[in-house]
């Protein structure tokens, strides 16, 4: 059961939600960013933000632990609420990825937790794709990872209902049964098995672009790879060992201790990133890891695209 | 709890093996299956993950050898000091599934160490396993580990060692040449399995020998080197098609990991 809100109310709508925390909405200045909605904000309503929603969760950089006088100690878990509207169905369907692993029974990570607790998703459906490089209507997107989610008709908004915590937040407004269509795109990636593809010529081509900037993995809403390493004072020996965001195509990614690098080549990064992406994940949880953003071919660099190489090339 | 923290363990020993590895002996109760392993925590360093070199509920034995700067603040360590430790981790080598089968251990350098707890883990269970068979091979007389157990290790099993260079004395009048050499001259039976660990030439060697004696792909488990950084399936260091090291490995059957080009 969903709700329905008229177009009219939802600039009153979206300014009430700051009375449950602290407000998120992508909004525009030289680019479309999520932001703590202050006032005078515009809440940008069509394009999709530069930077995926993964930072809420999993921020680029912080302190899992504490470094006093040669110790570890648990930081304290300050996680204020938070509110994030307008969030695209790549991006939510990202988060039920990272759930996954974050979230797996064997190894909970405490802190990811408690912020997936204290933060209410609200999403906003695209009618139209906001880059032509968007496929996610290829990638098998589910109605799943959020709390509420719009999606705008002609009159009105009806509110697709997943959540206890959303479902408070619309209680006042009238109900309504309605399947909402998924998003979808004209751009698509055929559905292939990939492991036929791992020779290298298949690569070739796309790795002769690539100059493992790294700004795919790092406007991917799944890629999640970090490093951890301690920043001490010398004088005190105090600080903190960090969670730092990093990169499959760094070339120290997979180097161990004696100096061999296992991935040493460039075009072995590439096809692991894309691997990963595709196969390496649905081999485990039956589901691509790639949401079908389109971020990592919009923002590539080079303007690698992956989807016309696999869709064209992989024969 | 933290996924990331340790917990800290006193260290009743610090034993030097040779000049470039150190066993601490640390009062612990993990108790890692033989071929999981422990993250080590140093803070103001960092994290290495280290195999267990020992199958015991009240201890815990780590060889180090010096190969960064975590290794080498370990060994600098001494005897009352703490250490933190979280873990452990891994699957380890399928001991259960073994029962009933003769066991070759194949190990190079400080390979070895992994495998010394599958010898501890056997001495407390003998009568579940035939005959354990151990060839470890080392660069010098001088590099060989746990050389006060290497008596006790022939009145019940069956010991090869090897060294690539005879330099210094040789008191256990080891053969000169690779690990891979006392194998070929040896007889083990094709149906044991054969658990290893040490640098990928020798596994690759140890495989193709194997295999002509008779055992098949599925009979060989390797112990896979990666850097595990959180060990618990996230940070994706040491992901490789799709396996993490960390947790669906270390030790994996050769036909698992043949294919295993990067």
């Amino acid at each position: 059961m969903g709700k329905v809100l008229e177009k009219e109310g939802l600039h009153n709508f979206i300014l009430s939600l700051q009375k449950h925390g602290l407000l998120i909405a992508p909004v525009t200045t030289d680019m479309t960013r999520f932001k703590v909605l202050e006032a005078g904000d515009k809440v940008e309503l069509n394009n999709n933000p530069f930077f995926p929603l993964k930072k809420y969760f999993l921020p680029n950089e912080e302190p899992v632990l504490k470094i006093k006088n040669g110790l570890t100690k648990e930081p304290k878990l300050k996680e204020p609420k938070k509110i994030i509207f307008g969030a695209r169905l790549c991006d939510i369907n990202g988060l039920a990825i990272l759930d996954k692993l974050y979230l797996d029974q064997r190894f909970v990570d405490e802190t990811y937790k408690k912020r997936r607790e204290n933060t209410t998703v609200i999403g906003l459906n695209c009618l139209n794709p906001p880059s032509e490089n968007c496929f996610c209507g290829s990638m098998g997107l589910q109605k799943e990872g959020y709390d509420l989610l719009f999606h705008e008709r002609e009159l009105d908004y009806y509110i697709d209902v997943l959540t206890k915590k959303g479902a408070k937040l619309v209680k006042h407004l009238r109900s309504e049964e309605f399947d909402f269509p998924l998003p979808k795109t004209d751009k698509k990636l055929d559905p292939k098995d990939l492991w036929p593809f791992m020779a290298d010529k298949f690569w070739e081509k796309d790795n002769d672009l690539c100059v493992s900037c790294q700004r795919c993995t790092i406007l991917c809403p799944t890629c999640f790879c970090f490093d951890l390493h301690d920043d001490v004072n010398p004088a005190t020996k105090s600080g903190d060992r960090l969670r730092t965001i990093d990169s499959c195509h760094s070339p120290d990614f997979t180097q161990v201790a004696g100096g061999h690098v296992f991935r040493a080549k460039r075009l072995q990064r590439y096809r692991h990133r894309v691997m990963h992406k595709l196969q390496f994940f649905k081999d485990k949880f039956d589901r691509s890891m790639c949401t079908g953003c389109g971020r990592c071919i919009d923002y590539c660099h080079s303007k690698i695209d992956f989807v016309k190489t696999i869709n064209e090339d992989f024969k | 709890m933290n996924i990331y923290n340790s917990k800290q363990y006193k260290i009743l020993d610090v034993i030097k093996q040779t000049g470039d590895n150190t066993l601490l002996r640390i009062k612990c109760d993990l108790n890692p299956m033989p071929g999981q392993f422990v993250n080590v925590s140093i803070p103001g360093i960092g994290e290495a993950p280290i195999s267990s070199a020992s199958y015991n509920d009240k201890l815990l034995d780590l060889n180090v050898r010096i190969v960064g700067n975590v290794t080498k603040a370990m060994t600098q360590l001494k005897k009352g000091d703490e250490i933190g430790l979280r873990g452990p981790y891994g699957n380890g080598f399928p001991m259960k599934e073994l029962k009933g089968k003769d066991l070759v251990l194949v190990g190079g350098g400080c390979g070895v160490a992994p495998l010394r707890g599958i010898i501890e883990y056997v001495d407390l269970h003998w009568k579940d396993y035939k005959d354990v068979y151990m060839f470890f091979g080392y660069r010098t007389p001088g590099d060989i580990l746990f050389k006060d157990e290497i008596s006790g290790w022939n009145d019940k099993y069956k010991v090869f060692l090897s060294v690539d260079q005879e330099v210094g004395a040789n008191p256990f009048n080891c053969p000169v040449g690779f690990v891979t050499d006392n194998l070929k001259e040896n007889k083990v039976p094709s149906n044991a399995v054969a658990l290893m660990c040490g640098p990928p030439i020798m596994m690759t060697k140890t495989t193709e020998i194997l295999k002509e004696k008779g055992l098949t792909e599925k009979q060989l488990y390797v112990s896979l080197e990666r850097h595990m950084k959180c060990c618990t399936g996230k940070c994706g260091h040491c992901m490789v098609h799709g396996q993490y090291v960390c947790l669906d490995g270390p030790v994996f059957t050769y036909d698992e990991v043949k294919n295993l080009d990067e």
